[in-house]
């Protein structure tokens, strides 16, 4: 057994909110997979939650009290997280990530591992490979990677990865995942930042400690931990538009404050794809309405065309105009198009061209037109396949790296007023 | 290698309360209407604000005559009104600088009406400079030389001459009497304790006498400079002192100590070289004042500034250089006063709008920090017609309304009126139209001011300048280990061509910043390149991987 007096090598936080379907198999495979992966090691388990009401707590009393390796970490709340809902569900995900890594490192813990106790398909397994690469390859930052079909994570794929990827180099390909693990130097970098106090941190705060590890001097690595799904939290989805102005917002904020770095880095950093036991899982694809999206991307360009010359330049405006006519089945939005139209919105954001909020919905139907396109192209693609799209988007959101820094650095006024 | 103190990464914006923008209609700016003018500050991207006096005053000297230290004057505002706009500026991630004057106060500061009534040799006389006679001190120079006819004035109360450098209403503070500086300490308290970021040290070089000397930057000043830091560095952390010491690069260094005086200090000889290095179309002017600038600690910085609210001093060149500036910007004899040019950047450069980016140009990548003198950023004129330096203290044009929207006030109440004339008046230069316009200096000056945030080398980066044989040209690097910028300015209004020695580079890829555009990478050969008439560069040189 582990001695349970001596500073944890790991710690695991189980962040919970309304999880009682789900958190005592989640803690359970936490907990098992320390014991089963690290024996001999001292380990902690903490459980953090922000104010379930379901009884998640009771039960994670019940099967772990009195347990010495497992802890109750009570963050911080405030009522202002319950108004800011974020779209992944656990409102005051800041504060109880804070309290996590707060925790991790008064303990002296090497390696700290974050799990969501929302989903289903945790095993003990992805306790190892995150947090062994941190303690045996000296790694700074582990990012999971997720099976998927083509069209879940759209956003991430065709919007976040490319963008993160053209600013810093770092190919993470899921980097705003709510699973990680991190070393004490990276869990006390972050902590030393003011990103938690920022506004927006509830819903930006999973890209935001992502960007700020890919901006510093940290080695990161990503590791296939086979599928990830997630019960539901009670809770109404999002729509389109306000989970497309939480994650593009919380990137486009991230990226002045990271303006220096970006503005330099050339380089690609490695980052490490690490070998994981999880199964290549092959999930079921979901079906994508290509007709309703070329529609709403159709129905934008009539009514938001006005608002989109505020960020885009007649060059751009003209190729989407062109776009309207191709048949949803054929409907393309060039890799190099989509591209700049994302930095421009970026520009737009930094400039205020147009109150943010707008803005950002404004990009719902282009994104809409972008998922059309990709779905047109990945229909019938083999997972592969479907990878290899999304690398050859990112290239591009690479090569028109330039035209972001040239207009960043000397902000054209498209109109004013 | 050490993070940049914030003051060496500042871009520092200079105001003076009054003129910026009038809440309660009386004619006179406010604090409560620099709070509402904080959004238009934040979005031109400066990071310090520079405040000047707005203390109890009778403003015979624009406010440098204090008569207390530790209050607001009445038509600025209350001290409650400071604390919300310290609190509104540190929001915004706004430093503020406020000035400390510690040579001299008010005649009607409550030291010198004591001090005047207090036997001769008592602790209340000596706050001041007395003498029975008018001599003392003979080798101390005049500054005010077109209003003050000695720096010792008659005081009928206290029967005695009184010492005072500056106007005669101003008598100079006596520091050889220990209580004047624990006094001042406690001003420096106070404010601090508020939350102010550093002050600007009025007339630095003119804190003590002696006999025999020209009472500029001695050996008992520099000691009291040092006791004043190391009060601040002992209680108030992360705070900046900045000295106004109107003298050469060699004395004015003597102002940074060991990194133990101030944090920064103006380099006043360098502003008119620049002048002048437009008007001959030659960089040697520039080239030789930074040459003969020693290096300085670390942890200091010079403050660098076009225009500020004072006269174009010419106290730091030679009787030609002098008589060659006359001549180049002050055709009309109304714009010369004291040992100076009384006119705003705009109306120096004939308000020729690539004059005003290439000085710009070099006033953000030359080693310091700069300093935007406030209406400079729309090229805002002046009134040579109002007295003393009032014409460079014009109401903020915000608009092409009435007052230029500074004030719902009639016209007639404003502390000083608008500037009117076609070409520089409110209705032809405001921030409104320059809002709305993509093109226009102040959205430049935007993105310059956006540029420069993104490079730590032009704050705290070394100076290497860059031969060419066309002199017409000036061309350097600033490099801070990470970053190599290569800046060429060409000083002429016509084409130039230049050849440069980049050999030391030869490698490396020049990047135009602006535009990001990537240049032939530099070989061993002569680098060629041809500027527009007052054209600019700035290089980003990119190491490429093999």
């Amino acid at each position: 057994m582990p001695d349970e007096t001596a500073d944890p090598a790991v710690v695991a936080g189980l962040l919970t909110y309304q999880d009682a379907a789900t958190v005592g198999a989640a803690a359970r495979a936490v907990r098992e997979g320390l014991a089963a992966h690290f024996a001999g090691v001292p380990t902690r388990m903490l459980i953090v939650d922000v104010g379930s009401t379901d009884g998640t707590v009771a039960l994670v009393r019940e099967a772990f009290g009195g347990a010495a390796d497992v802890i109750e970490v009570a963050p911080h709340r405030s009522a202002a997280d319950l108004l800011d809902v974020p779209y992944h569900g656990i409102p005051g995900k800041a504060r109880a990530l804070r309290a996590v890594l707060s925790t991790a490192l008064d303990l002296k813990a090497r390696a700290c591992i974050v799990f969501d106790g929302g989903v289903r398909t945790l095993t003990g397994e992805w306790v190892a490979s995150l947090a062994r690469p941190i303690l045996d390859d000296q790694l700074d930052f582990v990012s999971p990677f997720f099976s998927r079909p083509p069209f879940e994570g759209a956003l991430t794929k065709g919007l976040v990865y490319p963008v993160i990827r053209a600013l810093y180099g770092v190919r993470l390909h899921q980097p705003a995942a709510a699973e990680f693990a991190c070393s004490s130097g990276l869990a006390g970098h972050w902590l030393r930042t003011d990103l938690w106090e920022r506004s927006g941190a509830q819903a930006g705060i999973d890209i935001w400690l992502t960007t700020a590890a890919a901006a510093g001097d940290f080695r990161v690595a990503e590791v296939p931990l086979g599928v990830r799904a997630h019960g539901t939290r009670g809770e109404e989805a999002l729509d389109l538009g306000a989970t497309l102005a939480q994650v593009v917002g919380a990137l486009f904020a991230d990226m002045e404050r990271h303006a220096r770095v970006w503005h330099r880095s050339q380089t690609r950093v490695p980052v490490r794809r690490l070998p994981s036991p999880a199964e290549a899982v092959r999930p079921a694809a979901a079906a994508v309405d290509a007709d309703r999206l070329v529609e709403a991307f159709r129905l934008g360009y009539r009514e938001l065309r006005d608002i989109w010359t505020f960020v885009l330049p007649p060059r751009t405006i003209v190729e989407l105009k062109k776009a309207l006519d191709q048949p949803a089945r054929e409907f393309r939005l060039a890799d190099d198009l989509w591209a700049r139209i994302v930095y421009d919105f970026a520009i737009g954001y930094r400039m205020r061209a147009v109150a943010r909020d707008h803005l950002l919905r404004s990009l719902v139907p282009l994104y809409s037109g972008w998922l059309a396109s990709y779905a047109g192209q990945v229909r019938d693609a083999s997972p592969e396949e479907g990878d290899r799209r999304v690398e050859a988007l990112a290239e591009a959101f690479e090569n028109q790296k330039a035209y972001l820094i040239a207009r960043w650095r000397w902000p054209e006024r498209l109109r004013i007023g | 290698m050490r993070s940049p103190a914030w003051y060496q990464q500042a871009i520092i914006y200079e105001l003076p309360v009054k003129s910026f923008f009038d809440s309660n209609g009386d004619g006179i700016g406010d604090f409560p209407g620099l709070i509402e003018k904080l959004d238009y500050i934040e979005s031109l991207g400066v990071t310090c604000l520079w405040l000047l006096p707005f203390f109890p005053s009778p403003l015979r000297d624009d406010g440098y005559d204090i008569a207390d230290y530790c209050q607001v004057h009445p038509s600025f505002g209350t001290l409650d009104d400071f604390r919300r706009f310290l609190e509104a500026a540190h929001d915004r991630g706004l430093r503020v600088v406020i000035e400390l004057v510690l040579n001299h106060t008010s005649q009607e500061h409550e030291w010198f009406q004591r001090a005047r009534r207090a036997p001769s040799g008592s602790s209340e006389r000596n706050y001041y400079v007395w003498s029975e006679t008018d001599t003392a001190y003979p080798d101390a120079r005049i500054i005010f030389v077109d209003s003050e006819p000695s720096n010792w004035t008659w005081d009928h109360v206290a029967g005695a001459y009184y010492w005072h450098r500056f106007f005669h209403h101003q008598p100079d503070l006596n520091f050889d009497h220990p209580p004047v500086l624990q006094e001042l300490l406690r001003v420096v308290d106070f404010w601090m304790e508020m939350g102010v970021d550093g002050f600007r040290l009025d007339a630095v070089a003119y804190l003590t006498e002696r006999e025999g000397t020209a009472c500029e930057n001695l050996p008992q000043t520099h000691a009291i400079l040092k006791t004043l830091r190391k009060h601040v560095d002992t209680r108030w952390p992360d705070r900046m002192l900045l000295a106004e010491a109107n003298h050469g690069p060699a004395e004015v260094r003597a102002y940074f100590g060991d990194g133990d005086e101030c944090h920064m200090a103006y380099h006043f000889p360098l502003m008119p070289r620049v002048f002048m290095a437009l008007h001959v179309e030659d960089r040697q002017p520039i080239v030789d004042i930074l040459r003969a600038t020693p290096p300085i600690p670390d942890s200091c910085q010079w403050a660098l500034f076009l225009r500020n609210h004072d006269e174009l001093t010419l106290e730091m060149v030679d009787d030609d250089e002098r008589d060659y500036m006359y001549l180049a910007y002050s055709a009309d004899p109304q714009a010369r006063l004291n040992v100076g040019i009384r006119r705003r950047l705009a109306p120096l450069m004939g308000n020729n709008r690539r004059r005003l980016e290439l000085l710009n140009s070099l006033l953000f990548s030359l080693p310091g920090t700069p300093i935007v003198y406030y209406g400079d950023e729309i090229g805002m004129g002046d009134n040579l017609y109002l007295g003393d330096r009032n014409g460079v203290r014009t109401p903020m044009q915000w608009t092409n309304d009435r007052n230029a929207g500074f004030s719902r006030a009639d016209p007639s109440r404003l502390y000083n009126p608008v500037v009117m004339d076609p070409v520089y008046g409110f209705q032809a230069v405001n921030v409104e139209t320059q809002e709305r316009d993509g093109a226009s200096l102040l959205q430049w000056m935007r993105n310059l001011i956006g540029l420069r945030k993104l490079f730590p080398a032009f704050g705290v980066g070394g100076l290497t300048f860059i031969d060419a044989a066309n002199h017409k040209v000036l061309a350097y690097v600033r490099d801070d280990g990470h970053d190599a910028i290569l800046c060429v300015a060409n000083l002429s209004r016509a084409v130039q061509p230049v050849e440069l020695d980049l050999r030391a580079f030869a490698g490396s890829v020049p990047i135009e910043m602006l535009g990001y555009t990537e240049f032939p990478a530099i070989g061993p050969q002569p680098y060629f390149l041809t500027l527009g008439p007052y054209g600019f560069y700035w290089f980003e040189l990119q190491q490429r991987d093999a």
